[in-house]
């Protein structure tokens, strides 16, 4: 008989349950997304919008999947990294199942738990990670028995960075759909600040040259094309450097940025110089949800872990280095 | 003239070629046709040039680099000595841990040579250090390399070589680090700390709060 694990995502502003059998099928997958008045994400009206709506997406969850709660074999929650409130909220929802279904509760490394579903889309083993959404920008790759992050933003992430500019552009939030709509028609380029340091890049002097162009009347479609070109080859320099630096032959594309076809389209060219093969994860495993969650949580629980209760407080800072991969070798 | 392939690297090719009776490197800077025209040739030019000339700056403040014979600002290749040796990245495993130790804390002097110079390397890694065989560190890729660095920039600099050493030395990254830092405040002095603390406040950015 297939364990069956339902999973909880709560870092950021997206609440999800995702329900997952050890066989890797994804038998529910449901979440939504607080939608910021302002842009940014506040804290407090995340998590009481995970408060408010948890209950019913678990429910819409086990109602999709056809199972019980007397089905679910396994809680899984994601521990951190993320907002505190937020974390939470979420936490005391899998423990309360938990402890109330008396079965197991297992932490997830919420960055870990992108790459893993990923892997398992893609059938990928051991692969240069791009993981790219509003609230992270890294480069991740499975070292020495953790997954360790080579490089990553130094100020703010790709999918924040989209959206704020695209709310100082007069676009409805979430703005990288129409930033990316309308680059396409953009034909001048405008060069802005190009800045990669090693293996980490930095956005927030592009971000602010980008509003000053748009202070000076430079057509929209112009800056968006220029800002995806200039944020886009930035992330391609740090992915090749990993990848000549690794010697890993799989580049995965995730997070919710994933969905941008002219990102996707740089990283194949980076991957064929490579000669790696690439994998951009489907848009409703690459966002922030449940399945996630839930897949790493089999993938820990067969492999032996599981959590007290009394110690599973949340971990808002947890490095996604900071996690033994007990589920992989030493060196894979 | 024959040429060898040497290394493919992230942003270049590697040519090991024999000239005038003596090995050299030629390192190219190949187009990337995935990335837009304007970006692809505004890298390749400002990289090469800027690896030329920080080659030699830092030569002249002291740092071993390879001498640089030619550079092809069409082609946007450069011509410099061959260094014969062993990356230090591949050494790290072989040698004993003074041997170690004493080879990160002359990296670090090395370092902070460049930074008492106004010059930040931009790519620190244990692949862009070659050791030879009388022990010598000689520095390489510098085509991130900036000049009249601010406090920033160095503690950015240092930032990296601590990223750097947890990811690819994982189980020696703080013997490595302790020793980088140690050889890079025996030069600096005091003023060494402004660069180290802005170290520490570099890593906790870009990250949830
Ligand atoms: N002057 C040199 N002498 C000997 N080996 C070199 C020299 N320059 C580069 N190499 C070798 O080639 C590799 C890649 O060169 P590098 O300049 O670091 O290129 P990239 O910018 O692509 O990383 C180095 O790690 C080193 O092993
Ligand atoms: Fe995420
Ligand atoms: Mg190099």
């Amino acid at each position: 008989m297939p364990i069956i694990c339902l999973g909880l995502e709560g870092t950021a502003h997206s609440f999800g349950a995702g329900i997952v059998t050890s066989e890797g099928a994804v038998l529910a997958n449901e979440w939504d997304m607080l939608k910021p008045s302002q842009g940014g994400i506040h804290p407090r009206e995340a998590s009481r919008h995970h408060s408010d709506l948890g209950p019913s997406i678990i429910g819409k969850a086990l109602d999709t999947a056809g199972v019980n709660y007397k089905d679910i074999d396994l809680i899984a929650f994601s521990r951190g990294p993320g907002l505190g409130p937020c974390l939470r909220t979420t936490a005391t929802m899998a423990r309360t199942l938990a402890a109330k279904l008396g079965i197991p509760l297992v932490d997830v490394n919420h960055c870990v738990a992108h790459i893993e579903i990923g892997n398992l889309e893609s059938g990928f083993n051991d692969p240069v990670t791009v993981y790219v959404s509003g609230g992270n920008t890294q480069i991740i790759a499975f070292a020495g028995g953790r997954f360790r992050t080579f490089g990553e933003t130094l100020d703010i992430a790709i999918g924040n960075m989209l959206d704020v500019l695209g709310r100082h552009l007069g676009m409805p939030f979430p703005a990288g759909p129409m930033i990316e709509k309308a680059a396409k028609e953009g034909r001048t380029f405008h060069s802005l600040p190009y800045s990669v340091k090693g293996m980490d890049l930095s956005y927030s002097g592009m971000f602010t040259s980008a509003k000053r162009l748009f202070s000076e009347g430079v057509p929209i479609p112009d800056i968006c094309f220029s800002v995806q070109e200039t944020s886009f080859g930035m992330l391609a320099e740090i992915a090749e450097r990993a990848l000549a630096h690794t010697k890993k032959n799989e580049l995965l594309l995730t997070g919710g940025v994933a969905r941008n076809n002219r990102l996707t389209e740089i990283l194949t060219g980076v991957s064929e110089r490579h000669e790696a093969r690439f994998h951009r994860v489907s848009p409703s495993l690459a966002g922030d949800q449940g399945a996630m969650i839930a897949w790493n949580g089999i993938l820990q629980y067969l492999s032996g872990h599981e959590i007290k209760i009394s110690n599973s407080h949340v971990l808002p800072k947890w490095r996604t280095d900071e996690q033994d991969i007990i589920w992989r070798g030493q060196n894979e | 003239m024959s040429n060898t392939i040497l290394a493919l690297g992230a942003e270049s090719v590697i040519f090991k070629t024999r000239r005038w009776n003596q090995f050299f490197v030629l390192k190219w800077r190949k187009t990337k046709p995935y990335l837009l025209e304007e970006i692809d040739t505004l890298l390749r030019k400002t990289r090469t040039s800027k690896e030329c000339r920080t080659l030699t700056i830092a030569r002249e403040l002291g740092v071993r680099t390879p001498a640089v014979y030619s550079v092809d600002l069409n082609n946007y290749s450069i011509l410099m000595d061959f260094i014969e040796g062993t990356q230090f990245k591949l050494l790290v495993e072989r040698l004993d841990q003074k041997q170690l130790l004493e080879l990160c804390q002359r990296f670090g002097q090395s370092i902070a040579q460049l930074h008492q110079g106004g010059v930040v390397h931009g790519d620190p890694t244990t692949s862009n250090v070659i050791v030879d065989k009388h022990f010598h560190l000689w520095l390489i890729d510098f085509g991130l390399s900036e000049m009249n660095a601010t406090v920033e920039m160095k503690g950015v600099d240092l930032h990296l070589i601590r990223r750097a050493l947890e990811t690819t030395h994982w189980d020696k990254q703080e013997l490595m680090l302790n020793a980088t830092i140690e050889g890079y405040i025996d030069t600096i002095g005091k003023e060494a700390e402004d660069s180290l603390s802005r170290m520490n406040e570099i890593r906790e950015r870009g990250r949830y709060h």
